[in-house]
C-alpha cells in the first residue's frame, strides 16, 4: 500500500512538472528569442539559450539604434523595424485606456451595483436582466454599427472611443459581480452607521466598500485585462499612434512577411509584462471572482 | 415602496436622509452606455442584414428581405467555413474541457509546491489573445519554430514541418494554440468545484470499496455538473466566435483550411465590404450559439435527473 502511494505521488509530481513546462516553455522561449540575433534564431538545431545574448532588439525599440547584426548580414528590414519603434507609445495607449476603464468600472459600476443590491425600484428587474443578457452578444455581430457610432461621434482613432466601448462591455460583468457581492454583505453595519448619522453615501464609502474590497479587486483586474487584451474593436477604430493599442501593433507587425522575428518576440515580451504582473498580484481575487460570478451565472 | 416614486415631499425627505433621491440616477448612465454599444448596434445590424449593403455601392441599399440569409445557406464557402467551425469547436471544446478537468484534479492534490503551479496556470489566459497567437505562430514556424526544433532533437521528425502553412495540419495547429490559451479557465472552475466536495463523501465511497476511477465517475463527476455546464457553455461561445487567433496565426489559410465561420463573417464584412452579408453571417453565428447553449442546458438537466 505504501509503495503504491509513493508511486502515485511520483506520477503526480511528474504530471505537474510536465504541466509547468507546457505552460512556461512557450513564454521562456519567446524571451530567449527576443534576446537572439536575427541569424541566431534560424540555427538548426535551435540554440535554446541565446548565443550570443543581445539586447540590441530591445535597444532598437526604445532608442532606434539599429542592431548591428542586421547591418552586417544585409538583413535590414526597414518597414517593420520602423513599426516596432512605436511599441512604447502603444504600451502607453493601452495602459491609459485600460486604467480609465478600470476607474469607470469602479466608479459607475459600484454605484449602480449598490443600487441594484439595496434599492427596490420600478423597472429594476428589467434593467438588471438587460445588463446580464447584453453579455451574450458576440462582438462580431455589433462591430460595424459600433464603428458607425464612433464615426458619428467624431471619435474615430481616439482613446476615448475605446474607453467608451470597453466600459460598455465590462460594466455588465462588473455590476453582476458586485451586486452579488453587496447582497451577500449583512445590512446591519450600514444601518448602524446611518443611525450614527452617516449619509447613505458615507456608509457606502466607509463601511461597504472596505468589506467589498476583494470583489472590487476582482472586477478591477477583469476590466483591466479585458481592455488591455481586446483586439477586434481596437483594430477597427484605431488608425494612428494617437490610439493604436499594443495588440493591434504586434498583430500588424507579426502578419507582415518582412517582419524580423526577433523583433516580433520583443513585441510579445513587452505586450505580456503588464497582464502577467497583474495576474500574479491579483491571482486570488481573479480566481474567486471568476468562480463566484460564473459559478452563479 | 413603488408608490413613493413621483411624490415630491417624500423624495425630498429621502434625499435629506441620505437615500439616493432616485435609484435611476446611478443606474441610468450605465444602462445608456451599455445600450448604446449593444442594443443599438444589435438593432442596426438586424436591419442591415435584411438589406443589400455593399460599401463599394454606397447609394444603393435596397431591402432584400432574407436574401442575405439564403445566400449564406447556399454559399459553398460559407458551408465550408461552417464545417471548419464545427470541427474546430467540437475538438477544441472537448480538449479544453478534458484538459481543464485533468489539470484541476492534479492541482487538487495536497502536494507541496503545487501553489506555484496554481499561479502559473492563469498566465496563458491573462495575456492578450493576440500575443498568445503570435507566440504559437513563432513556435510552430516552419523555418525556425521551437516546436520543430524540439521534435528534431528528440528524433521524432527529420525535417522541419510547416505546421501553419500545411492544408492538413493548419487547423490542428490553431486548435493546439487555442487549447493552450483556454484551458486555464476550466481548470480554475473545476478546481473550485473539487474544493467544495466534502472529503467524507469521497472517503465513504473508498470505505465501500470504490476504486479511483469509480470514485471519480460516480461520486466526483456528478458533483461537478454545475462547473461542467458553465465550462461547456462558455467555451462553446469562445470557440464559435474565435477571431484574434485566426487573424495572427493563419489569416484563414492556407486556402480555406482555417477559415472558421467567425473569420468568414469578418472577411465578408471587412475584406469584401459586403456589410449586409456580414451582418447576416453574424446573426447566423449568434443563433447557432444560442442553440448550443440551449442544448447543453437540456442535456445537463436530463443528466441531473438520472443521478
Amino acid at each position: 500500500m505504501k509503495r503504491k502511494l509513493k508511486l502515485s505521488r511520483v506520477l503526480l509530481v511528474a504530471a505537474a512538472i510536465l504541466l509547468g513546462l507546457v505552460i512556461a516553455l512557450p513564454f521562456l522561449w519567446v524571451v530567449s528569442a527576443s534576446l537572439q540575433t536575427e541569424t541566431g534564431i534560424f540555427r538548426r538545431p535551435p540554440s535554446w539559450l541565446p548565443d550570443p545574448v543581445t539586447i540590441d532588439n530591445y535597444g532598437y525599440v526604445f532608442t532606434g539604434k539599429i542592431p548591428e547584426a542586421y547591418a552586417a548580414r544585409g538583413l535590414l528590414r526597414s518597414t517593420v523595424t520602423q513599426e516596432a519603434q512605436y511599441l512604447p507609445i502603444g504600451l502607453q495607449n493601452s495602459l491609459m485606456i485600460a486604467t480609465s476603464v478600470v476607474v469607470i468600472n469602479l466608479l459607475f459600476g459600484t454605484l449602480a451595483a449598490y443600487t441594484f443590491a439595496r434599492e427596490r425600484f420600478r423597472g429594476q428587474a428589467a434593467a438588471f436582466s438587460f445588463i446580464l443578457t447584453s453579455r451574450l452578444l458576440p462582438g462580431m455581430a455589433v462591430a460595424i454599427p459600433t464603428y458607425m457610432i464612433i464615426r458619428q461621434m467624431g471619435l474615430l482613432d481616439s482613446k476615448t472611443a475605446l474607453v467608451l466601448i470597453y466600459s460598455a462591455f465590462t460594466l455588465p460583468f462588473t455590476i453582476w459581480v458586485l451586486t452579488l457581492y453587496f447582497r451577500s454583505l449583512p445590512r446591519d453595519y450600514e444601518e448602524a452607521a446611518q443611525v450614527d448619522g452617516c449619509t447613505r453615501f458615507q456608509a457606502l464609502r466607509h463601511i461597504v466598500l472596505p468589506l467589498a474590497a476583494p470583489g472590487l479587486a476582482a472586477v478591477g483586474a477583469f476590466s483591466f485585462l479585458f481592455s488591455y487584451d481586446e483586439f477586434l474593436f481596437a483594430l477597427l477604430t484605431t488608425s494612428s499612434l494617437n490610439s493604436k493599442t499594443v495588440p493591434v501593433m504586434i498583430a500588424t507587425i507579426s502578419v507582415n512577411p518582412d517582419a524580423s522575428y526577433t523583433l516580433i518576440a520583443v513585441g510579445i515580451v513587452l505586450s505580456i509584462i503588464a497582464p502577467i504582473i497583474l495576474a500574479i498580484i491579483f491571482r486570488r481575487f481573479i480566481t474567486s471572482g471568476l468562480v463566484s460570478s460564473l459559478g452563479r451565472a | 415602496m413603488q408608490a413613493e416614486i413621483g411624490l415630491r415631499p417624500n423624495l425630498v425627505r429621502r434625499w435629506a436622509s441620505g437615500v439616493p433621491a432616485h435609484p435611476w440616477l446611478t443606474v441610468a448612465p450605465v444602462l445608456a452606455l451599455v445600450a448604446l454599444f449593444t442594443l443599438f448596434p444589435f438593432i442596426y445590424a438586424a436591419v442591415t442584414s435584411t438589406r443589400q449593403v455593399i460599401l463599394t455601392l454606397p447609394d444603393q441599399t435596397p431591402f432584400v428581405g432574407l436574401k442575405n440569409y439564403l445566400d449564406v445557406l447556399q454559399d459553398m464557402s460559407a458551408r465550408q467555413a461552417a464545417v471548419n467551425a464545427v470541427v474546430f469547436s467540437v475538438v477544441a471544446v472537448t480538449a479544453v474541457t478534458l484538459l481543464g478537468l485533468s489539470v484541476a484534479l492534479l492541482l487538487n492534490q495536497p502536494i507541496r509546491g503545487f501553489g506555484i503551479l496554481r499561479a502559473l496556470v492563469l498566465l496563458p489566459w491573462a495575456i492578450p489573445l493576440v500575443s498568445a497567437g503570435i507566440i504559437w505562430r513563432l513556435l510552430l514556424h516552419g523555418d525556425f519554430g521551437a516546436f520543430n526544433g524540439l521534435l528534431l532533437q528528440l528524433g521524432i521528425v527529420h525535417s522541419y514541418i510547416p505546421w501553419l502553412s500545411s492544408r492538413q495540419l493548419a487547423l490542428g495547429a490553431v486548435i493546439v494554440a487555442h487549447v493552450w490559451r483556454e484551458f486555464p479557465l476550466p481548470a480554475i472552475l473545476f478546481l473550485a468545484g473539487l474544493q467544495v466536495i466534502p472529503p467524507d463523501v469521497v472517503d465513504a465511497a473508498t470505505v465501500d470499496g470504490a476504486g479511483a476511477w469509480q470514485r471519480f465517475r460516480y461520486v466526483i463527476l456528478p458533483l461537478l455538473k454545475a462547473p461542467m455546464l458553465i465550462v461547456l457553455v462558455y467555451e462553446t461561445m469562445i470557440a464559435v466566435t474565435v477571431f484574434d487567433l485566426v487573424y495572427v496565426l493563419t489569416g484563414g489559410g492556407p486556402g480555406s483550411a482555417t477559415t472558421l465561420f467567425s473569420w468568414y463573417a469578418y472577411a465578408a464584412t471587412f475584406h469584401f465590404l459586403n456589410l449586409g452579408q456580414g451582418a447576416a453571417l453574424s446573426f447566423v453565428m449568434a443563433a447557432v450559439l444560442l442553440l448550443f447553449i440551449a442544448i447543453y442546458l437540456r442535456v445537463l438537466r436530463v443528466g441531473r435527473d438520472d443521478t
